[in-house]
Formats: structure tokens, C-alpha cells, sequence
């Protein structure tokens, strides 16, 4: 026999062999053809299937986060995408407004799986919304990322002029300051520099906005915890809030925004205002090429703006999603990552890392004010205060 | 009162279709503002659509940005640097920039119309989106532009002439709208200030209906009036103080216009005779240095009262032309021009930096007339019922106009339809003038024939209309002649203490002059403007291809004025603008 005749020998595939095979080689031809043309998942090609890839499914999740932690956020998805868990889950930052993102994940947003806001100061506010829609507890794990807290910014050589009247920079003075009918012609003799012009953002719209009025309330009531609705009602407060918002102006949907026209248009455009901590050591540098030095103080009364990162249970977030949404929040506590954030200015959330070495921020911009310690810090108020605070503050607008 | 009226005639067209009260606020807003949008259309015939030259290579993909000409120069240049070079999109086509200027107004008028489709836009001031944005939500529940960002700034200021600026102070002093004030009323002019030579204080800005530097002139003139920088009240404008101090600033406005780049370009171009100072942005007078021939250096006085911003917001259009391909496109154009290189430049064509990365530089500085310490209080923008009190205000104490409208009647004028489009074209410039202005019909051909004289605007309009509707063409064409007469004519009136109106003669003709008396060089010795007794304008209009638009030109430039190029087409467009200067 001559060894042309191998059909005679070896093992015969069957019908049923041959038509394994030919599936399995259209399934290859398929899933090569799904990762060439960059689809991203193959479960959302093979419904049901689970990875053929090591390390677990291809998976991608949306954060909604509030922007004044856009730059180190964006940072850091570009080194996640590096590491080996980032080749599979792939991050969508959905820039959005504190207050905004709450509303996009009560209102059943399903590109979004992570709310960021800026601080927990809506967070109860959410819940009891949340609770109403879909019952159940919305956040799944929760932790910080990074902490700033609220101070005012203000053009060195005005706050010089208004310490000088006032002492103090708070946001009792800054009320009083908002009353001089002739602005700095009475404040400091300074009739060119016009009216005292003070800013923040929108209450409604944008965290800083919300705990400025959270923190005049407890200025106004000279107490760091327990703010109550009795409070927030009481005639004299609301007359002192009035006259605060009323002289008071911005009113933009974005910190970052707000701070930049700041640097943009100088002293002719704010004085002073309140924002992030994070927020003004950002612009610190940049402000001495235009108008100045900048100074930043910190308000008698504070509070702390942590960054929660809030993993939700919703109803569209697949098990897959809400693990890499695990993952990806402990990559983000990681030392280097929080190193990072320092570099933007925010204090980490990771107590390993240190704020005090020469290059910080905290130690090369303590010239301009910036520093470590705070003095009182408040609590974050009910979601009923927050309420009522955000009703008595619209009525103060009128028809603004 | 052209304001007024105008106003009635939208609310009676358009009030009832907004219900919302918040709406007919914003829309009124708008609407106020219509004028100043409607200012491009001129722009629109006379400027390149070609902003950034060339055209697009192969399979590229293309991006229409169009944006307020006062940074034409800037955008050009930079946009033609982008479009050589190799910018990818995300699918990987090579993008290509169309940049068209044109006023800030049509900017948004013209995507709300839907006469154009831009993927980009960037008016002079924010306040354009803002009021694009109200409209376009009151139309189709969504925003017109998206999120924005200052490409450059530039603050408005006072541009005045530095000796002038050094005689009242500036340098040892913060001045003010006051001390306009106090100019504009000397009786005397500059002579009480020890400078008798430069006889009376000449001020410009443009017509607060139609350009957006006119319009802020006004705010902050009625701020300056009332003391305050924000929070005006209809009691401040009630105030006759507030009235009279308005009324005593524009009596040295030597006449309005829908461009602030033509009082920058006039006001340079024909010295301290023509203009002493005029409302500009500061990036014109840092321009001002780049010129040769200039009378004297130009400075830039930022009001003590305090200014506005021209802040040049960039955004994307949100239609549905503009796809997920052309964002990502827009944002790699928009994130090159805020790069440090591009910005760079920006300052050297005198604007302040968008990007904050960026330090000031020169020629921000005061070797070029600005501070850029300056200005150190910006004013609020008035509530949209105090704008329209404002208007009105200003409709009441402005300078009154007495207009010769000289008007070619000759044979030629019946070929291709001219005489019935040129009656069109003067039926709606006297509809634009205001009460207070008079107007004097002189169509000519062999002969002169004064139609109307002196006819009140307040109660003779519908005559007027009527008489223009009537004109016919026949015979030859005396136009030095008629010319003359207007101008001799405005002359007395100013001899007999009408001094405090503006005047001026617009004259319409076809073809050559065939049949005066008078040659030209006599007609130019006696019309030649020299800032004191001889101050009227003559506003020319070169009609169709056998006008001597050489002879017309040089007439519009001796009296200080403005010529156009006229064609049945457009001649209502140019009718528009010359009444912009009334």
C-alpha cells in the first residue's frame, strides 16, 4: 500500500464532526472580524456568551462627575487605559453640573453607572428622590476621592482694602460689604473700583453654589452643626440672606467657569468669590500674568467637599459594570493616582499621601494664602434644610 | 421715534405668540437687539465668503465657522496656518476651516433664518449667544450654541486723540463720562481747555439700533447719568438729569453708522479735525499704531464709571447638520486657536488672551495708549425693559438729522429697473429716519427741481413717500450743480443756528455729469470739510456700471463721508446703511 491511500487509516471525521468544525472556524472568522472593526464587546455581539478574553468580560461604564475635577479625572483614564483591567473596561467621564448628574440618574440615564458630584451635600436629597422612584438604597459603595474645601478669592490688593474696613473676609462681612450703596468709595475711598462685586455659582445648578448658602446659613446662625429648618425659616435670616443674594452676582452653572472669567476680565468683573479650594489654586499662577496676585482665604465657617465617587445600584448597571466600577474607584485611592490630584490641587483622599513636601501646592502657594488647617468645619446639612434653603434662596432672586 | 414705532410694530406681528412672560422678555431682548443683528446684512455684500483663502482639499472634511469681523485679521491668519497644515479628524479626514466674517448679529440671524449652516460661531460678546440661545428656545425648545469659550477679550474705552487726552487730564486723573459730558457742552470747545486751535469737541459712536458699540455707548452714558453701576431703575431714567446729561453728550456726536471699524478707520484715517474721540474697542486703538500717517498717537480711556467686556465667546452649532464628525472636528480647531501660538498672535492684533495659560504681553501696554490694568469696573447690562427705555430715551435727546436727498432722475435711470428700485431704495430711507429729522427731496436731470424742503419727518413722512413714489427719468444730468445747491442749502440752515443737527446730502446718480455749470474742482473747493465751517457730509452712491464712481468717491471723501457701489439688487441694503448714520 503505498502511502498515497491515507483515507484507509487514522480516525474518519463524522457529519456531525465536519459541521463542528465549520462553526467553530465561522465563530473564529466572526469574533476576528468583531475585534478588527473595534467593536468594543463581544457579549454584545453573542448575547449571553461570556469573554473569551482573559481577566473578564469587556465592559465599559459612565461616570457622571462634576468638571472641577475634570483635568485629574481625565489623567487618570488615560494611565487606566494602560493597565491591564483598563484594556477591558473602558471609562465614559460624562462631564456634568453636581446637581445635574443627579438629576440625569433619577431621571433614568443609562450611560451612567458612577455619580461623582462634588460634595455629599445633595446626596440625601438623591437618595429620598431615588426612593420614590425605584425604592432601595441608590449607592452600592461610596467613597471619597479627594477633599476640597470652599474658600474666597479675591484680587490681593481689594482684599487688603476690605480687611482693612472689615478685619476679616466671611461671609457675614461680605454681606455687609454688599450693602455700601456707593461700593468702595465707602469700603475703601476707591470710588473707581465701583460697586463690591462678590460671586458664586448657581445654587441650583452647581454644588459651590449650594454650599455657599449651606455655609451662610451656618455664619448667619454662628454654629457648626445641627442647622435645622427653624433655622433656615427664621425671618431674620431670610431678610440677612436677601440682602446677601440680591448684591450678589454670577450665578454661572460651573466653578471653573466662573473662577476663569475671574482671571479673564480682573477686578472689573469680581472682587471676590467663593469656590473650591482646588479651584483657586489652579488659577493662582495664571491670575499673575493678567491683573495680579490673587489671594485666598478660608472662611470662619467651612465644610468639606470629598469627591464622593457613588457606585449606583441601578437597574441598568449589569454585575459586570458595578465590579469594574469597583475597580476603577480603588485604582483611583491608588498613591499615585492620588498623588496626582494634589497636583490639581485637591488634598487626597488617601491619607498615605503627604501634602506637605516643597512642591506642593499647599507649601508653594502658602504666600497667597493657601493652607493646610481649617478653622470650623461644618456638618453637611438634612436634605430637608437643603430644601428649604434652595426655596428661600429662589425667592430672593425675584425676577432675576 | 423710530425706536418706538419699530418696537410696536414687532410687538404687534410677534407678542402674541409667546406666552410665557419670560419668553417675551428674552424675545424682546432679542428683538432689541435686532437692529445690531441685522447689521451684517451689509457686511454680508462686501465681505470675502472665502475668510480663510483656498479651497478644500480632496475628501476633506469641512468646517463653516462664521464670526464677528473684528477679529477678521486674526482668524485669517490663523485659520489659514490650520488649514496648511495637517489637522485630522477622528475618522481621519484632514479638516478644513471655511472662516466668514460678518456682522455679530447675522452670525445668528442667519442659522435662525436658515440661510446658512455653520458647524461654528463666534460673535463679538456673549450677549449674541445668549439672546441666539432664548430665541432659538422659544422657536424649537433647544439651545441655538452650545458651551462656549472666550476665544480673546477686549474691553470698549473712549479712543481719543493724546494731546486731546492730556488736555482734560488723563494720565494725572481718572476721567469719565462726565468729563465728555463737560466737553461736549463748552460752548467754547476745546478753547477752555487752552487749546483754541482744535475748535469744537467732535465725539462719535456708532447708532445704538445697529452695532453693539453704539448700544453699550448708551448704557453707559445713562450709568454715568444715575451714579450707579448696576441695578438701573425706570426712576433713574425718569430723572432730568439723566435726560440732560444724555442729551448733552450726543449734541457732539458728529453722526451715527452701523460700523464701529469705520468711525476706528475714519477717525485715524482723517485726523483730530474730523473726530476728537469716538467709542471703539481697545484692539483698534493698539491697530492705530501700526499706521504711518497717524496726526497724533491715540490713547484709550477706560470710563471711571466703568465699561463692558467684548468677550468673543466660540461655540457649536447644535443643529442637526452638525455631526458627531464635525464636533470632534470643532473641537480640534477650537482647541488650536486657544493653543499659546495662536493666542500669541491674537495680541499681536491687539486682543487679551482667552486662554489663561497666556500672560499679557505687549502690545497691551502703555507704549501702544492701553493699561491693561484697565478697566477696573465693568457696568451691568440693563434689564430688557430698561434697554427699551433707553432707546427711547435716546430717540428723544439725540441729534436731529436734516438730510438733501439728491436724487438722479436722468433718461439712463429706466434702463434694468434702477429708477423703480431707487425709489424703493429712498421710500425706505425715509422711512428709517427719525421724528425729529428732516428731510429735502431734489431729484434732478437737466435741471434742478426742489420737490420737498425741510418736511418734518414727524408729519410729512407719508407725503414724502408719496413724491418719491412719483419720480420719472428723463433728459441729461446736472449733478455738480445739484450737488452744490443741497450742500448751500444745508449751509444756510446752519448759519441760521441749526448747527446742533447733523447734516448731510445723499446723493444717488447713474452716470456722468453732462449738463452742470459748475465744474468739479469748484464743487470740491466749496464742499471740502474742515471740521468747523464747512461740516456736512455728502454720502454718495455710484448706481449701476456707467457711474463715475472715481469722482464719487473722491466727493465722499472730501466731506468725511461714506460712498457705496449701488445696483437695483442692493440699493435698499445701501439706503439702510446711510440712514444708520442719522
Amino acid at each position: 500500500m503505498s502511502a498515497m491511500t491515507p483515507t484507509s487509516e487514522g480516525p474518519r471525521l463524522t457529519a456531525l464532526g465536519k459541521i463542528a468544525i465549520f462553526l467553530f472556524i465561522c465563530a473564529c472568522i466572526l469574533g476576528a472580524w468583531y475585534l478588527f472593526t473595534g467593536k468594543k464587546s463581544l457579549k454584545d455581539a453573542i448575547p449571553g456568551s461570556s469573554s473569551i478574553l482573559g481577566g473578564g468580560p469587556q465592559v465599559q461604564i459612565g461616570i457622571a462627575y462634576g468638571t472641577e475635577k475634570q483635568k485629574w479625572l481625565e489623567w487618570a483614564v488615560a494611565e487606566w487605559q494602560k493597565t491591564s483591567d483598563g484594556k477591558r473596561i473602558t471609562i465614559n467621564l460624562i462631564p456634568m453640573g453636581s446637581l445635574e448628574g443627579a438629576h440625569a440618574v433619577i431621571g433614568g440615564d443609562q450611560r451612567i453607572n458612577v455619580w461623582s458630584p462634588a460634595s455629599a451635600a445633595y446626596k440625601d436629597i438623591f437618595v429620598q428622590e431615588w426612593q420614590i422612584k425605584y425604592n432601595g438604597n441608590p449607592i452600592l459603595r461610596e467613597e471619597p476621592l479627594a477633599l476640597t474645601p470652599m474658600v474666597f478669592v479675591a484680587w490681593d490688593e481689594r482684599y487688603q482694602a476690605f480687611a482693612k474696613k472689615y478685619h476679616e473676609m466671611t461671609l457675614s462681612t461680605v454681606h455687609d460689604a454688599l450693602q455700601e450703596k456707593s461700593g468702595w468709595a465707602a469700603i475703601a475711598n476707591q470710588p473707581e473700583w465701583g460697586l463690591f462685586k462678590f460671586g458664586h455659582t448657581h445654587p441650583n445648578q452647581s454644588n459651590s453654589g449650594l454650599m455657599t448658602i449651606v455655609l451662610a446659613a451656618y455664619d448667619y446662625h454662628k454654629k457648626t452643626k445641627g442647622l435645622d429648618v427653624g433655622d433656615v425659616v427664621d425671618p431674620k435670616f431670610q431678610q440677612w440672606l436677601q440682602e446677601l443674594e440680591r448684591g450678589t452676582s454670577g450665578l454661572s452653572n460651573s466653578t471653573g467657569n466662573m473662577m476663569r472669567e475671574m482671571v479673564l476680565k480682573g477686578p472689573s468683573s469680581y472682587d471676590a468669590m467663593l469656590v473650591y479650594e482646588s479651584v483657586a489654586i489652579d488659577y493662582l499662577s495664571n491670575a499673575e500674568g493678567r491683573w495680579g496676585k490673587l489671594r485666598v482665604i478660608y472662611p470662619e465657617y467651612n465644610a468639606w467637599n470629598e469627591n464622593p465617587y457613588y457606585i449606583i445600584d441601578a437597574p441598568w448597571s449589569s454585575p459586570d459594570q458595578r465590579k469594574a466600577a469597583g475597580k476603577f474607584l480603588d485604582f483611583l485611592l491608588s498613591e499615585p493616582i492620588q498623588k496626582q490630584a494634589l497636583v490639581h490641587g485637591f488634598r487626597p483622599a488617601n491619607t498615605n499621601v503627604s501634602i506637605r513636601f516643597p512642591e506642593s501646592p499647599f507649601v508653594k502657594f502658602a504666600p497667597y494664602g493657601v493652607q493646610v488647617d481649617l478653622q470650623k468645619i461644618c456638618d453637611p446639612p438634612s436634605a430637608e434644610v437643603v430644601n428649604n434653603l434652595l426655596a428661600s434662596w429662589q425667592r430672593t432672586q425675584g425676577n432675576r | 421715534m423710530k425706536s418706538a414705532r419699530w418696537i410696536r410694530s414687532w410687538r404687534g406681528s410677534c407678542g402674541e405668540s409667546l406666552a410665557a412672560p419670560l419668553s417675551v422678555l428674552l424675545a424682546l431682548a432679542f428683538i432689541a437687539l435686532l437692529p445690531a443683528f441685522l447689521l451684517g446684512c451689509k457686511h454680508s455684500s462686501t465681505q470675502s465668503e472665502s475668510g480663510a483663502s483656498g479651497e478644500p482639499p480632496r475628501d476633506s472634511l469641512e468646517l463653516v465657522f462664521t464670526y464677528g469681523s473684528e477679529k477678521e485679521k486674526w482668524i485669517r491668519e490663523v485659520t489659514d496656518r490650520f488649514n496648511a497644515e495637517d489637522h485630522r479628524a477622528t475618522g481621519g479626514k484632514r479638516i478644513f476651516v471655511r472662516a466668514i466674517p460678518m456682522g455679530s448679529g447675522e452670525c445668528i440671524d442667519e442659522v435662525l433664518e436658515g440661510r446658512r449652516q455653520p458647524h461654528i460661531i463666534s460673535p463679538a460678546s456673549a450677549a449674541f449667544i445668549k439672546l441666539g440661545n432664548a430665541q432659538s428656545q422659544s422657536k424649537t425648545g433647544k439651545d441655538l450654541i452650545g458651551p462656549t469659550e472666550n476665544l480673546v477679550l477686549s474691553p470698549v474705552v473712549i479712543a481719543m486723540w493724546k494731546p486731546m487726552a492730556e488736555a482734560i487730564g488723563w494720565g494725572k486723573k481718572p476721567i469719565g463720562w462726565a468729563d465728555i459730558l463737560a466737553l461736549s457742552r463748552s460752548q467754547a470747545g476745546w478753547k477752555a481747555y487752552g487749546y483754541p486751535q482744535w475748535g469744537q469737541f467732535k465725539f462719535g459712536h456708532t447708532h445704538p439700533q445697529y452695532s453693539n458699540s453704539g448700544l453699550i455707548s448708551l448704557f453707559a452714558e445713562v450709568y454715568a447719568a444715575s451714579g450707579k453701576t448696576a441695578g438701573l431703575t425706570p426712576a433713574d431714567l425718569a430723572k432730568p438729569h439723566t435726560g440732560e446729561f444724555l442729551e448733552g453728550i450726543e449734541k457732539s456726536v458728529v453722526h451715527y453708522g452701523s460700523s464701529t471699524g469705520f468711525f476706528g478707520r475714519k477717525m485715524f484715517a482723517a485726523g483730530p479735525q474730523y473726530l476728537s474721540a469716538a467709542v471703539l474697542y481697545e484692539n483698534m486703538v493698539i491697530e492705530s499704531y501700526g499706521q504711518s500717517n497717524l496726526a497724533f498717537p491715540v490713547v484709550a480711556i477706560y470710563p471711571k464709571e466703568g465699561t463692558f467686556w467684548s468677550d468673543h465667546p466660540i461655540g457649536i452649532v447644535q443643529r442637526d447638520w452638525v455631526t458627531q464628525a464635525h464636533r470632534d472636528a470643532a473641537q480640534v480647531y477650537i482647541q488650536y486657536l486657544m493653543q499659546r501660538p495662536q493666542q500669541e498672535r491674537a495680541i499681536a492684533y491687539g486682543f487679551r488672551p482667552g486662554s489663561v495659560d497666556v500672560p499679557l504681553a505687549a502690545p497691551i501696554d502703555t507704549a501702544h495708549g492701553v493699561d491693561p490694568q484697565e478697566p477696573k469696573t465693568t457696568l451691568e447690562v440693563p434689564s430688557v425693559p430698561m434697554m427699551d427705555a433707553i432707546l427711547k430715551l435716546w430717540a428723544e435727546k439725540k441729534r436731529g438729522a436734516d438730510v438733501v436727498l439728491v436724487l438722479d432722475t436722468s433718461g439712463s435711470m429706466n434702463d434694468d429697473g434702477k429708477i423703480e428700485n431707487a425709489r424703493n431704495g429712498a421710500k425706505q430711507l425715509v422711512s428709517l429716519l427719525s421724528e425729529d429729522d428732516r428731510l429735502s427731496l431734489v431729484p434732478f436731470n437737466s435741471t434742478i427741481n426742489w420737490a420737498n424742503t425741510d418736511v418734518p419727518i414727524r408729519t410729512g413722512r407719508d407725503d414724502l413717500q408719496r413724491t418719491i413714489g412719483s419720480l420719472f427719468a428723463q433728459n441729461g444730468t446736472a449733478l455738480y450743480d445739484s450737488i452744490d445747491a443741497a450742500y448751500q442749502h444745508l449751509m444756510q440752515e446752519s448759519a441760521g443756528g441749526h448747527d446742533s443737527r447733523i447734516l448731510s446730502v445723499v446723493v444717488l446718480t447713474d452716470g456722468e455729469d453732462t449738463e452742470s455749470k459748475m465744474q468739479l474742482d469748484e464743487l470740491m473747493r466749496r464742499i471740502r470739510f474742515d471740521g468747523e465751517t464747512h461740516t456736512i457730509h455728502v454720502f454718495t452712491i455710484a448706481y449701476g456700471s456707467d457711474a463715475r464712481k472715481d469722482i464719487l468717491k473722491n466727493i465722499a471723501d472730501a466731506t468725511q463721508a461714506n460712498t457705496y457701489e449701488g445696483t437695483p439688487q442692493n440699493i435698499a441694503g445701501v439706503f439702510k446703511d446711510i440712514s444708520t448714520f442719522f
